[in-house]
């Protein structure tokens, strides 16, 4: 007697619950949405950047806590601090925690040779970001910096080239000559130069992505070549410094500077605006940002093994110029904290 | 006659026949404009020089430089873009750095820490204090102002760079500080022998306080040229090596590290050294780390001569005396 | 006895104060700053981080230790000998680039490439020692700009080569193994790297390398002069580290295959900061591996904690910051007051009850009575002699006598106005006796005992006698053995006046009125001491009794004199002989007529007395009050006493107002004289006894008539 009370009792309770639940869940359900929601809840994800605190990972930061607040995971971030060392610390610290996703900004192709399969053989997603080891992982999300190369070479070529009637001396202020940007970058250069004997590379210095070393060595190169039609750079953090030597100059209406960087509205579009850079190929943050989140819903969704099916995400490169610059042109850290990626 | 010699008179030696070397050799070199982008190169070095001979003189060392000159510049371009006032800004920055030089000068003199452990120790503290507290960003940009300040580092006075002439402004002054000033005097005494400047009854260690908070100010000062040189300023300069490149250019100057001796000529003739190969090697297209290696073994060849000219004795060389 | 006084009594029975000074005085103490801060980090982190202490992150850990601590050897021994060496980093880079290139891209054979890597960075280690060590140039500077050749090197090479690099891969085994290969969990490096540190260790510690390094460090100049080859001792610092920095970089290349920029950048700071942590001063002389060793797992600790923590790198760099910054004021602090502390600490006073105080007064029927016998004595060597602590003759008649220049001299027959000096030593000679074979022996103070050969050859007989289990002191050395006599077999019976003080100490130990001193036995047959007579107070004089089968000894602090059976059949017998003397009793030789001379080199006072029974009172004293305000025993005048071997005083012969012996501490009857010691005298007395034998020697006496 008492048995079946108990178990007429337990089932209302569990209709109850049920109906509770699916009026929880009240919305829309077409299908996918429901699952979306449930995949994506209480997951883990780890982030280990180069360094925080500069335009690129700030901003790739802000887009992935921008989802996981809304889709109720969680993203922790490790900060090494540009140091090789303490960042295997830190990867070797997240995969002991076992979070679901791991997305990792290497410094060098090499130091995570042995931390990506690590990492999936602990049943954990690997995305790399912008920069790349030599070992994939499941997912790569940024620029190809070959591309990047040929479109900055491509861009000279056209305005300081015999077509355009200019003498075709460049320079190229490049930064410190280890790192995958700078070596696959100059590869592209290279090749688009080779193609156009027009160009007369004068001088290629590294200043070591410190600007005040650019603004010497640019300095120097513009009182050796008061004739220089071009100048290539590499990075907008170290490019002010190469734009204040021409504007110290007074050659900012002779030499045509092009730089790169993620877009942010202070570092490139201000720039663009008062005429510090000519041109600027953006590999768009925000964008990235957008890539980023849907690398790490695709690999949650499809759970493919880790290490079975990598994909690339690689990212549309977006020229500015004074004539293309629009209010949304840039971004700022504020507005894509506010608004995600 | 080659007694005579030592590392001042070596290093000047050495930095006029690379001028000649140069003048005749490279084309362009001897134009006024490169020579005054020459010194304009160098003028951050300068200045930091400047400060670090302050604190080498006085038998101190001071590694938090390197820190304190891009966070506090970056924090004063930070409050500016906020909004505030570029006076009240500098007033604010300028509190920061005279607070960073007293922690330092305290616990030199009064807690009895050896220089280059204190400084070490707080360059790492100033650069994540401020990171965490002051400017979370590390680029910061000058904002599109029309101010006098932005001149500061950009502009051009009588047609000369302005950060030729904020060097020689502070040059001048810490030259009339060491040479005329009571204090600057007191400096000179407590780098050649403090306990005797103790014994004396000069005020040891109220002195070394004053000694960094004016190295910290002057750090402010190259933080200023060098943002509004460069359009902004980036806070990781704290982590790279260019402290060292300071020390080279003073103690290269002829300033030893033991105290009491040389003076602010010495920075300029190290200085100029610097500013001569760097130019030079520039010009030859001789790519970045080339240079590196060019001009530290002239730099190691140059007190390898000194040492060898006026050599240590072992019995008179100062225990503990690294 | 009051309650309080029973109280007092018990308390400093029981409770051992001295153990902290003592614990303080050692040199290991130093260690216990990083040992405590160690404590503190676990503590924190392992409350802060859950899985701190896992074995994943501590194997993760273990790895990176093992090549700081092979790293952290080479820089101890070049701090160890005052130096600097902030090249470890660029050295570092480089040899990691050299590691990369042999080893992994060419896949040179380990074997061949490991010492030919090491090499690379002893090379980069020789440029510096040369430069440092031969041409006296300033390490700092060197070193620093060595940092900057070497990065800029490594720059270059990373340009030539980096392509290269990336590309290689090396599947061997070996070197698989170097990078994450485990020794029954350990990972391979830290093994290596606890060998080293090992070696590095005994090195330092037990070899001569390591003690010339030490010397150098602790004064160039003393070193130098010396005879130790200052410049090669530098130079091969520099060369161990950069071997050792070499060794650390293939493990680190194994392990990671990393060849950016950034590799090694900051490590010397990283380096310097260990070392300073651990304890190791700059400027040289003060450090150990073990302080290197705990140095080097704080920072780890700290710096991969910060990581694990999530903190952003400003709030981590100011983190560490802080913390170096607190422990290098601690150490510096430290050091500074360390001897301050362990002075005040260090002496431990406890409770001691002599009996009333003998009268003394003349006329007061006092055998102690008070006369100006010793008015007047001739005196020998007035002048020429500094601290003739005791005085003895040989067969010839002629004098013996110490000096606190650390020589024997010795005065011609008959007359005693010319001399030599017999021996050099080095320390003061103490108590004098001659052996059957005319050897003179001698305790010498703060070296130990010492026999002189006729012809004035000098061979140390014991420095060191059985370590007791529970001290902790070490009381295996001799720190002031003070007189000496010889029974009939050859054994040497010797007293040591204190195990806690050094010999110009000596009147400290009065103030803790404790027995810290000890009679000790040398068994010329096996060559060994043994100590025999434990905890008494500054035993002092000794004399075997002519029966040869007991002796009697004085302890100074304690006014008594004490036979000790050491044969026969009361073998092991204590008994007091006098117990309440007016004074404090220094050496015991034989009388001519059977009975025994004693000297008293100080009179008791009432006030001590008393503060002998209030240790509270004199540890207050030493805490707050300068040395020289202490209050001391009198040591001002002194008397010398006769007495039989049933303890009964028989004579007593004072110097009123002090005027020639002001302090006795020894006395020599020969042939109808008795000769007169002090340790702060300028001379020796000549006394004549009235009715005493004028042929008696205490050679004779001892040894029989020569045959």
């Amino acid at each position: 007697m008492i048995g079946k009370s108990m178990w007429s009792a337990a089932a209302a309770v569990a209709i109850l619950a049920s109906v509770a639940g699916t009026v929880a869940a009240g919305p829309y359900d077409d299908g996918q949405s429901k699952k979306y929601y449930e995949t994506m809840k209480g997951k883990r994800v780890a982030f280990v950047p180069l360094s925080m605190g500069f335009d690129l990972t700030e901003g790739w930061n802000a887009a992935l806590q921008n989802q996981a607040k809304a889709l109720g995971y969680t993203v922790d971030v490790r900060d090494p601090n540009w140091n090789v060392e303490a960042a295997v610390q830190a990867v070797n610290g997240f995969i002991a925690d076992k979070p679901d996703v791991l997305i990792l900004h290497p410094l060098d192709q090499q130091a995570y040779n042995r931390l990506v399969p690590k990492a999936q053989k602990e049943g954990i997603y690997v995305v790399q970001v912008n920069l790349k080891s030599v070992v994939n992982g499941d997912a790569y999300v940024g620029t190809d910096w070959y591309d990047m190369g040929v479109r900055q070479a491509q861009l000279m070529a056209k305005t300081c080239g015999k077509a355009a009637g200019k003498n075709g001396k460049v320079a190229i202020v490049t930064g410190q000559a280890a790192t995958p940007t700078v070596i696959i970058g100059n590869q592209g250069m290279d090749d688009v130069f080779a193609e156009h004997p027009d160009i007369k590379i004068v001088a290629k210095q590294s200043a070591d992505f410190d600007p005040s070393k650019a603004q010497a060595v640019t300095s120097t190169i513009l009182k050796q070549n008061p004739d220089l039609c071009g100048i290539i750079g590499i990075w907008d953090g170290q490019d002010t410094g190469v734009a204040a030597a021409v504007r110290e100059a007074g050659m900012q209406d002779q030499v045509f500077f092009i730089s790169q960087g993620g877009g942010n509205k202070a570092a490139a579009c201000d720039n663009i605006a008062n005429g510090n850079f000519d041109a600027y190929f953006s590999y768009d943050v925000p964008g990235q940002g957008r890539d980023l989140n849907a690398a790490v819903k695709i690999l949650l969704q499809t759970k493919p093994k880790p290490g079975s099916a990598a994909f690339a995400l690689y990212t549309p490169l977006k020229l500015i110029t004074k004539d293309s610059l629009t209010a949304s042109s840039c971004w700022t850290l504020d507005q894509l904290k506010r608004d995600g990626g | 006659m080659l007694r005579g010699l030592n590392q001042e008179r070596i290093v000047f030696t050495i930095a006029v026949v690379l001028f000649v070397l140069f003048s005749v050799l490279l084309p362009g070199f001897l134009s006024a404009g490169n020579l005054l982008s020459l010194i304009q190169n160098v003028s951050i070095l300068g200045i930091l020089g400047v400060a670090m001979a302050i604190a080498i003189i006085g038998r101190g060392i001071d590694l938090s430089i390197l820190s304190t000159m891009p966070v506090s510049a970056a924090w004063l371009l930070t409050l500016v873009n906020g909004g505030m006032p570029i006076g009240l800004a500098f007033v604010c920055a300028l509190g920061f750095v005279i607070a960073v030089g007293i922690i330092n000068g305290t616990l030199i003199a009064y807690v009895e820490i050896p220089a280059i452990f204190a400084t070490l120790a707080m360059g790492i503290v100033v650069y994540g204090f401020g990171k965490a507290f002051m400017t979370p960003i590390d680029a910061v940009y000058t904002g599109r102002g029309e101010s006098w300040f932005y001149a500061i580092g950009s502009g051009r006075v009588l047609g000369i760079p302005s950060p030729v002439i904020v060097f020689a402004l502070v040059a001048a002054a810490a030259f009339l500080f060491l040479r005329t000033l009571k204090p600057g005097r007191f400096i000179y005494g407590m780098g050649d022998n403090p306990l005797a400047a103790r014994v004396t009854g000069i005020p040891v260690r109220p002195m070394i306080i004053l000694q960094y908070v004016i190295i910290s100010i002057i750090a402010l000062i190259a933080g200023i040229v060098m943002a509004t040189a460069l359009a902004g300023i980036n806070t990781r300069l704290a982590l790279s090596t260019m402290v060292y490149d300071v020390i080279l250019v003073v103690v290269l100057g002829g300033i030893g590290l033991a105290g009491g001796k040389g003076g602010i000529r010495n920075v300029v003739v190290g200085t100029l050294l610097i500013g001569i190969l760097l130019n030079g090697m520039t010009i030859m297209n001789l790519t970045y780390t080339v240079q590196s290696i060019l001009k530290s073994v002239i730099l190691l060849l140059a007190i390898v001569a000194d040492t060898l000219l006026n050599p240590r004795d072992e019995q008179t060389a100062q225990h503990g005396d690294i | 006895m009051a309650a309080s006084e029973a109280w007092t009594r018990w308390r400093y029975r029981w409770i051992p104060d001295k153990l902290v000074g003592e614990i303080l005085s050692k040199s290991w103490i130093d260690t216990l700053i990083p040992g405590v801060i160690l404590a503190a980090v676990l503590a924190f982190f392992s409350l802060k981080l859950p899985g701190f202490l896992s074995g994943s992150n501590l194997g993760d850990i273990a790895q990176i230790y093992g090549e700081y601590l092979i790293i952290i050897v080479g820089i101890t021994f070049v701090m160890m000998a005052g130096g600097i060496d902030l090249t470890v980093g660029s050295t570092f880079a480089f040899c990691n680039l050299a590691a990369l290139l042999l080893i992994n891209s060419m896949e040179m054979n380990l074997a061949l490439g490991i010492p030919l890597i090491m090499l690379i960075g002893g090379a980069i280690g020789l440029i510096n020692g040369l430069l440092i060590g031969y041409l006296g140039m300033r390490a700092f500077l060197t070193t620093l700009v060595m940092l900057i050749i070497v990065r800029a090197v490594v720059d270059q090479g990373l340009l030539d080569y980096g392509q290269t690099i990336s590309r290689g891969f090396n599947a061997s085994t070996a070197w698989e193994f170097m990078g994450v290969g485990t020794v029954f969990g350990v990972p391979s490096s830290l093994v290596v790297a606890a060998a080293i540190a090992l070696v590095g260790h005994v090195v330092l510690t037990r070899m001569r390398f390591g003690w010339h390094v030490m010397a150098v460090g602790g004064s160039r100049r003393s070193a130098y002069n010396a005879g130790i080859r200052v410049k090669r001792t530098v130079c091969l610092t520099y060369m161990i580290s950069g071997l050792m920095t070499g060794l650390a970089a293939t493990f680190y290349a194994a392990r990671l295959t990393s060849a950016g920029t950034d590799v090694g950048k900051g490590l010397e700071v990283t380096m310097l900061t260990a070392a300073v942590l651990g304890g190791i001063s700059l400027g040289g002389g003060r450090g150990s591996v073990i302080k290197a060793m705990l140095g080097a797992v704080i920072v780890l600790l700290v710096q991969n904690s910060l990581i694990r923590m999530g903190l952003t790198s400003g709030t981590s760099s100011l983190v560490l910051g802080l913390i170096l910054l607190a422990a290098v004021a601690i150490d510096v602090r430290w050091v500074k007051n360390r001897h301050k502390i362990l002075a005040r600490a260090y002496v431990s006073p406890t409770y001691f009850r002599l009996p009333p105080l003998p009268e003394t007064a003349a006329g007061s029927g006092s055998p102690y009575a008070l006369n100006d016998r010793l008015r007047g004595v001739a005196a020998i060597g007035l002048g020429e002699l500094d601290g003739p602590e005791d005085v003895i003759f040989d067969r010839d008649d002629n004098l013996y006598c110490g000096s606190r220049h650390g020589d024997i001299i010795r005065f011609f027959a008959p007359d005693h106005r010319r001399s030599e000096i017999f021996a050099h030593i080095g320390g003061h000679p103490l108590g004098l006796a001659f052996d059957p074979q005319g050897n003179l022996l001698t305790c010498v103070g703060g070296m130990g005992l010492y026999r002189v050969s006729p012809s004035g050859e000098v061979t140390k007989l014991s420095d060191e006698t059985n370590r007791s289990l529970l001290s902790i002191v070490d009381d295996s050395r001799l720190r002031l053995a003070d007189d000496l006599d010889i029974a009939p077999d050859g054994r040497v019976f010797f007293s040591e006046a204190t195990i806690r003080y050094e010999m110009y100490d000596w009147m400290v130990d009065a103030l803790e009125g404790r027995g810290n001193g000890r009679i000790i036995c040398y068994d010329p047959r096996t060559g060994q001491s043994r100590t025999v007579l434990p905890n008494l107070q500054l035993p002092n004089g000794i004399c075997v009794e002519p029966g040869g089968q007991s002796l009697l000894f004085a302890e100074t602090w304690g006014c008594r004199i004490t036979r000790w059976h050491f044969d026969g059949p009361h073998k092991g017998r204590r008994e007091v002989v006098i117990d309440n003397l007016p004074g404090y009793p220094d050496n015991i030789n034989r009388a001519s007529d059977g009975t025994f001379w004693c000297a008293l080199c100080g009179m008791r006072s009432p006030v001590f007395d008393l503060a002998l029974r209030m240790p509270d009172f004199r540890r207050r004293m030493v805490q707050k009050v300068g040395r020289d305000d202490w209050l001391y025993p009198n040591m001002n005048t002194g008397c010398v006493i006769k007495f039989d071997a049933a303890g009964t005083i028989l004579d007593v012969l004072w110097d009123l107002g002090g005027e020639a012996h002001p302090m006795i501490t020894s006395i020599r009857e020969h042939k109808g004289h008795l000769y007169l010691g002090g340790i702060y005298n300028n001379r020796v007395g000549r006394y004549h006894i009235p009715g005493a034998d004028p042929a008696w020697t205490s050679n004779a006496s001892y040894w029989g008539d020569r045959s």
